[in-house]
């Protein structure tokens, strides 16, 4: 019965050895497993199956992944093309409603500039403009049915745009001030000088018939003096852009600070306005009030 | 544990009359129990190579369960059987024999072994079960068949000795 190393070969004894053990651990598995080996047999083959069956659970997990991930994928772009289809609608929308809006903003600027001058103002809409040419102007869309006459100022909130130049049945032609025959009495801001304006076109002006003595400098506001009756004193007209002494006169050069390229909806003041309003249209700079000694 | 060819072939005769035997008795269970340990411990550990001490110790005990039918799940009897008669067979070439009263003893202590470990293995096989008193009339009847087989297995003087 000792086992010797020929015996655990492949020969017939060996043979005979392995088959021996077979027997007995087959027996003595078959014992193992009990009075109900087919819960045994159940147990082993969940157990060998257990790492496929993780396989498999990881392998449909990863797959629901992918559906889930491609729906919403798929979700994802029928929303993107909806809210771009949105986008085009309203872009579009916006698009057309753009110069409504522009002209609404224009309008309720207008209706500021009319709360702060106390005169029977006018609404006017510009509905061509001819300064590209010669002797060119605004034509008005309001004419003799509203009431216009010649010479009556035209303002923006921005300052003057000019007069009224003819007035026809039914439309009017704005003289805008930059144009080469029109005239504006105007004074400047801190000397308080007074000049004409005379337009030089591309929304430039210049005032005449000041004095070398004068001090004038550049960037200073130019406002209506009132002496011409068309505007009030105090209307904004521009700024001064450039001064040259001349021989006799002081050559000063003013940017108007009117769009007058860009003007959609002007104010008409009424003909023959006072010389000053009541409100003046620029409040002057309130001074810090000194307080007398003793007062508390 | 090479053995005459004419002593082998009568040992295996033996054991195949006490497996016949093993059948024959089953509708008496106190003497197929007797003749049942008689082949595991006595005739099949005999028989002179390992492979065939096993087979024959596992017929007797399919042999056995197989007519009783008693349990659920077979192959406990068998298991225990092939594991008495391998050491058995492992003791009477390590310790051989020389004398009837140590042949006695030594079958005595083996027929418990054996008992325990079959009821053992058949609750590990089918659960719980009765154990029965056909071990304890081959115990008791031990004396007897225990010199019949000394008589038959040594009768030659070997005194269980192997060549």
């Amino acid at each position: 019965m000792h086992p010797r190393a020929s015996n655990w070969g492949w020969n017939p004894a060996g043979r005979r050895r392995y088959v021996l053990i077979l027997l007995w651990l087959g027996h003595g598995v078959w014992v193992l497993m009990g009075p109900h080996p087919g819960q045994v047999w159940t147990r082993a083959a969940g157990l060998l199956a257990r790492p496929a069956g993780r396989m498999a659970s990881r392998w449909e997990d990863w797959r629901a992944r992918r559906r889930e991930q491609g729906r919403s994928y798929a979700q994802i772009q029928a929303e993107n093309a909806r809210l771009r289809a949105q986008v085009a609608d309203l872009e579009v929308a916006a698009a057309q409603a753009a110069p409504r809006v522009s002209e609404a903003d224009e309008a309720v600027r207008l209706l500021g500039l009319r709360k702060q001058i106390p005169l029977p103002l006018e609404g006017a809409r510009v509905i061509f403009s001819t300064r590209p040419e010669a002797f060119g102007g605004l034509i008005l869309d309001e004419g003799r049915d509203h009431g216009l006459v010649p010479d009556q100022g035209v303002i923006v909130p921005e300052g003057v745009v000019g007069r009224i130049w003819s007035v026809g049945p039914t439309q009017s032609k704005v003289l805008p001030a930059d144009a080469p025959n029109a005239s504006l009495a105007v004074m400047l801001a801190r000397s308080r000088a007074t000049g004409v304006l005379q337009g030089l076109g591309s929304g430039r002006a210049a005032i005449r018939y000041l004095s070398n003595q004068e001090v004038v400098q550049v960037g200073e506001a130019v406002f209506t003096s009132g002496l011409d009756r068309v505007f009030p004193r105090g209307l904004l007209v521009g700024y001064v852009g450039e001064v040259v002494k001349g021989d006799l006169e002081l050559r000063v050069t003013v940017q108007l600070a009117a769009p007058l390229d860009r003007v959609r909806l002007v104010l008409l003041l009424p003909p023959q306005p006072p010389l000053e309003v009541q409100e003046p249209f620029v409040a002057p700079e309130q001074k810090p009030a000194t307080r007398k000694r003793g007062t508390p | 544990m090479s053995r005459p060819v004419a002593q082998s072939s009568r040992q295996d005769l033996l054991a195949a009359v006490a497996l016949g035997l093993v059948f024959l008795c089953a509708p008496f269970p106190r003497l197929q129990a007797v003749f049942h340990v008689m082949l595991v411990l006595a005739l099949a550990p005999r028989v002179g190579a390992p492979l065939r001490t096993a087979l024959w110790a596992a017929a007797g005990g399919w042999a056995l369960e197989g007519a009783a039918r008693l349990y659920p799940h077979l192959g406990g009897t068998p298991w225990a059987d092939m594991t008495v008669a391998l050491l058995v067979a492992w003791m009477a070439g390590r310790w051989p024999l020389e004398h009837l009263k140590g042949w006695l003893a030594r079958l005595a202590a083996l027929l418990l072994l054996h008992t325990l470990l079959v009821h053992g293995a058949v609750r590990l096989a089918a659960g719980p079960h009765p154990w029965g008193t056909g071990w304890a009339w081959a115990l008791l009847s031990l004396p007897l068949w225990g010199w019949a087989l000394w008589r038959l297995l040594y009768g030659d003087g070997a005194a269980g000795r192997r060549p």
